[in-house]
Formats: structure tokens, C-alpha cells, sequence
């Protein structure tokens, strides 16, 4: 796979020509913050971005997707995503992410939905050039583009302006085929990118966690009963807003919708929070986790040992959304998880 | 099948969820199509004492109200609260912080005393009869009238949200009003509004009613936390809280 090197002025104009043949998601700003939006411009592009406010991944995983339609006769015929984009200034944690949920939606049973967009999707990953204020993905060795994989194009930013585009996949190499003479990188170059991913791991550590990230399964396995839970969970709103900017949250709620003849509709799922009082509720209002404290602590056991279990990755990447999002500023994983080595 | 009949009737309000029912446009028709209206004072001349279904929006302010609503309950299946007048008693409330003599005479003046204008302490709809389903929010959203409509034409069970706006916003990628210092009330509020005002720079007043297990405790905390005494939390609480 190749790896080019191209100016300024250049890269505005590969972007333009991305623009031009595809459905282009860029990082832009939002009021004070940044976030993922069908991009129209190349000026509109921020790759200076510290972090935008909800993942990439809710181009894969819609906040709301039908899933199907239902006629009167009870027949229905699935809906799939069929349009092809490209995600452009990904992260490299929300890359690993997005590599986490492509495992979870493929073991055990391949959800089509999921993979009707992921399939379609093209990635160009940005390493970090602004640290956010909670950041912490140098902790859980997500922070650069040496550290993700899936993607089919890394761009890196080089102290003199210029890019370094790095093909991954073939459809990467097909992009980078957009720019005309594009020049080969020297040595230099390559190492200038060394350093840059050097830096990233230190300054990508705006707390620091105080166990190996592999360690947390087994932290996790005797702290069940840790007073960390009770007591941070008492300022909790359990208003899911942790689990909502979260990129390796992934649960949905499913729900039938009638049409006005009351027996055809759609059949749609949803975001769900495993925080909010009503997750765990099933019928005859049975629940299995009615306390906000018994939440508090799933979602935890979830990051650092459940979904390990079962795919063999910590399931936090350390963007550090859910400290900046949490209205009450009790959802900091390496405050807790530090918290559970302190006190035992 | 035969169409239901539907009364929709209007207590202390500003008629403004009727409104959003009239606003509905197109769906206004499909929604004829499936329902028989037989009173609405707002969009028809008609009136009736036969019906199945009675949607009733305002809060109860006179004895004369109590009477009326407990005749309604008596002649319906089922009594839908329309709006977080009829839900909650909404701003209306507002007057249950004052003594109802200061009240009177504040708004009525010397006529304060005149029979028509016998007013009491502001109750919601629940708080004099039994209501089957509320829609909330200051207005209601025609999307959830049309909701619980269906439900209940086709024998579902009609269920309002039971987390706060946070959810709906997040999802929405608005920016936090807190990171603004300004006192949002979403994280205490029921959703299903899709986070309306946030999405368009307001901090959430509250419409859709305070959720009974709604964490008031991390409410005053973040309000020291950001700066705002007690007073202004409880000043904004008051709007769509008041007892």
C-alpha cells in the first residue's frame, strides 16, 4: 500500500474531489463544539478537531433505523441501508471502536443491518492534532493511527502543513489515486509521523489510569461489592447521557410503529442507555436493575469486563466523552477504576 | 370498524395543545380517518354527550371544572390529559404559591368577588378524576397524540418516556447548556420531546413534568457547581413544579 505526501493547497484539493464522488461526513465546528456532518466544503473541514460530541459510529449504528415494514398480512420485507459514504477525520479510538462494534455485530448471529452500513462505509482516520480536556486513550493505547486498524486511509498532519496519506485497504488506494503526482515521502517524513505518535501517546493522558488496561477484567472480578458504586452513584441523574456519546455503547430498543390503517408499520430500533431507569425492564414489570447504583456499576463491569469476555478488548477506548458529557461529574472510568485499587 | 367517538374539551388553558392538534395539517385527515369527533370547540360547532374517548386539555381552577370533568369521566371510556395543563396543572400552578384571597385581588380587582370568578387552587386533571393516559408537554406534540391514538385503537397500551431529555438531546448532538453554566432542567425532565429547546440554544423549562425518580439532590449540587444559588434552581423548578 502506498503512502503519499501532499501540501496544503493540494490536500484542499483532494478533498474537493472526495466531495465531488462521494457523500462526504466531515468533522465541522457546532457551536463551541465539533461534530460529524454531511461536509459541502473543503473550508468547512476541522481536523484540528479536540473531539466531536457524539462518535462516528452513528453513521454505522443510526441513533434510529427502520429495520422493517409489516403489511396488514403480518408479511414483511427487511430495509437496508444501500447508500455508500465516507467518514472523514475519524479518530484512531474511535476507530478502535468502530472495530469493536464490527466484532459485536458479527459473533453469534451477523446483524445485516449494522453491516449494510459498515460495509458501505469508507474511513479516513486523522491522528489527533488537539488534545481534548479528558481525553485519556494514551492510558488504553488508542491513540494513534499505529493503534487502529479497519480504516482505509490514515492522514496524519506533519509540523510543516503537509499531509501524510497512508492507503490501508484497496478503496484507500483508490482515493489516494484522486491526486494527481502526488509526492513520495522521505524517510524524514515517515519519522516526523514517529514522533507525532510519540507525542500523542504522552499528551493524550488528560487522566491518567492507574491499572493495565488488561488487568481490568480481573480488577473488576472482585470489586463488585465496592462502596465506589453507592457512593458516586448517588449524584446520578440516570440520564444515559454517558452511555449516548459513548462509541462502544451499543444497545438498542426495538419498537412497532402502525401506519393509520392500525395493521401495516415499521418495525425500528433505537439507542437505548443501560443508565435509564427503564432498561432493564421487561414484562410484567419485572427489573433487574431497579436501583440507580446497580446501573451505575453494569456499565463499568460492561467497559472493563463483560464485553472483554466476550470479544477480547477493553471496551473503553478513552475518548473521554462520558467525563465532559456527565452533567453530575461522576462518570470518570479512570477515576473509578483507580478508585476500586485504592480502596479494596 | 366503527370510529370511535372523541370529545376534545378545554378547561384553564391557553388552548394551545387544541392548536397543535388543528396544526396537525395532513395528518389531521388520516387522523379523521380513523376517529369520529363529535366536540371540539376550537375546530367545530357540534356538541355531544355521547362519546368513547374524551381528550381534555387545561387544569381545574373552579368547582364548576370539577363538576364538569367528573361528568366527562362518567360518560367516557377512556379520558386523555392533553398538555401539562391537564397532565400537571402547568404554569397555572404558578398561583398555588400565593395565598388565593392576594390572588384574586391581584388579577380581578374589585370584581374579585363576583360568583363567575370563584377560582381555587389549580389541581390537575389526575388530581379529581381518574385520567387513562396523559400526553405531555407545554404544547403537546402531535406526534405523541397520534401515538396514543393508535395505541388505543389497536389495543396497545400507549407508554410516555421515562428518562429525562439528556437522552433525546445527546442523541440529537445539541451542545450541553451546562457547559454554558446555564441551569437546564433536561436532566430531571421526561423526555419525548426531542429535546426541543435545547436544539435551539434554550436550557429545558421543564414542560414535560419532573420524573418521579428525578435526582433533585445532583440538581442543587450542580447548580452551586455552576455557579447558581438555590433560589435561582428553585425559581426555575416553580414553572412546571409548583404544588
Amino acid at each position: 500500500m502506498s503512502i503519499k505526501k501532499v501540501g496544503s493547497a493540494e490536500f484542499k484539493g483532494w478533498v474537493q474531489s472526495l466531495i465531488k464522488k462521494h457523500t462526504v461526513y466531515g468533522v465541522q465546528a457546532k457551536e463551541d463544539r465539533f461534530a460529524f456532518d454531511v461536509l459541502d466544503a473543503p473550508e468547512d473541514l476541522r481536523l484540528d478537531y479536540d473531539v466531536t460530541i457524539l462518535p462516528p459510529k452513528k453513521y454505522i449504528q443510526p441513533q434510529k433505523e427502520v429495520l422493517l415494514t409489516f403489511d396488514e398480512n403480518g408479511v414483511f420485507e427487511s430495509v437496508m441501508n444501500e447508500e455508500s459514504f465516507l467518514i472523514l477525520g475519524v479518530h484512531p479510538y474511535d476507530m478502535v471502536a468502530i472495530s469493536q462494534m464490527d466484532k459485536v455485530f458479527t459473533k453469534d448471529n451477523r446483524d445485516e443491518h449494522y453491516m449494510a452500513y459498515r460495509e458501505r462505509a469508507t474511513i479516513i482516520v486523522s491522528d489527533v492534532q488537539t488534545a481534548s480536556k479528558d481525553v485519556f486513550a494514551g492510558c488504553m493505547g488508542t491513540s494513534t493511527g499505529e493503534e487502529c486498524s479497519g480504516h482505509d486511509v490514515l492522514l496524519t498532519l506533519l509540523a510543516d502543513g503537509s499531509s501524510l496519506l497512508e492507503a490501508k485497504t484497496e478503496k484507500g488506494e483508490a482515493l489516494l489515486d484522486l491526486i494527481p503526482n502526488a509526492a513520495e515521502p522521505h524517510e524524514g517524513d515517515l519519522e516526523a509521523r514517529s514522533a507525532i505518535w510519540e507525542s500523542n501517546r504522552k499528551e493524550l493522558r488528560k487522566h491518567e489510569l492507574h491499572v493495565a488496561p488488561s488487568d481490568l477484567p480481573e480488577l473488576l472480578e472482585r470489586s463488585y461489592d465496592h462502596p465506589v458504586w453507592n457512593e458516586k452513584s448517588e449524584l446520578c441523574y440516570a440520564c444515559g447521557s454517558c452511555n449516548l456519546v459513548c462509541p462502544t455503547c451499543y444497545c438498542f430498543n426495538v419498537q412497532d410503529d402502525f401506519n393509520w390503517d392500525l395493521k401495516s408499520g415499521t418495525r425500528s430500533r433505537c439507542w437505548d442507555s443501560c443508565m435509564v431507569s427503564s432498561f432493564a425492564k421487561v414484562a410484567g414489570d419485572h427489573d433487574f436493575r431497579p436501583l440507580a447504583a446497580a446501573r451505575y456499576r453494569h456499565r463499568y463491569y460492561r467497559k472493563g469486563k463483560y464485553v472483554p469476555d466476550m470479544i477480547g478488548e477493553i471496551a473503553c477506548v478513552g475518548c473521554g466523552r462520558c467525563i465532559t458529557s456527565c452533567t453530575a461529574k461522576i462518570a470518570n472510568p479512570a477515576e473509578v477504576y483507580n478508585c476500586l485499587l485504592e480502596k479494596v | 370498524m366503527t370510529k370511535p367517538r372523541v370529545a376534545i374539551f378545554d378547561l384553564a388553558c391557553c388552548e394551545g395543545c387544541q392548536l397543535q392538534i388543528v396544526n396537525m395539517e395532513d395528518d389531521l385527515l388520516n387522523l379523521l380517518t380513523v376517529i369520529d369527533p363529535v366536540e371540539w370547540r376550537e375546530a367545530m360547532s357540534d356538541q355531544s354527550t355521547i362519546y368513547d374517548v374524551a381528550i381534555i386539555e387545561g387544569s381545574i381552577t373552579r368547582q364548576a371544572d370539577e363538576i364538569k370533568v367528573m361528568e366527562i369521566r362518567q360518560r367516557a371510556t377512556y379520558v386523555v390529559a392533553l398538555g401539562a395543563c391537564a397532565t400537571m396543572g402547568g404554569v397555572n400552578k404558578l398561583k398555588n404559591n400565593f395565598a388565593i384571597h392576594d390572588v384574586k385581588k391581584t388579577v380581578y380587582g374589585e370584581a374579585a368577588n363576583m360568583p363567575h370568578l370563584d377560582t381555587f387552587t389549580v389541581k390537575a386533571l389526575n388530581e379529581v378524576i381518574e385520567v387513562d393516559f396523559e400526553v405531555h408537554g407545554c404544547p403537546i406534540d402531535a406526534d405523541e397524540l397520534v401515538h396514543v391514538v393508535k395505541c388505543l385503537l389497536s389495543g396497545q397500551t400507549p407508554s410516555a418516556p421515562t428518562h429525562p431529555v439528556c437522552v433525546e438531546c445527546k442523541m440529537a448532538e445539541n451542545c450541553c447548556r451546562y457547559e454554558y453554566d446555564e441551569l437546564c432542567l433536561g436532566p430531571l425532565t421526561r423526555a419525548g420531546c426531542d429535546a426541543r429547546c435545547p436544539a435551539n440554544g434554550f436550557w429545558c423549562f421543564g414542560c414535560r413534568g419532573f420524573l418521579p425518580d428525578a435526582n433533585f439532590t445532583a440538581a442543587r449540587e450542580m447548580a452551586a457547581e455552576h455557579g447558581k444559588s438555590l433560589e435561582d434552581l428553585e425559581s426555575k423548578l416553580a414553572l412546571f413544579g409548583s404544588k
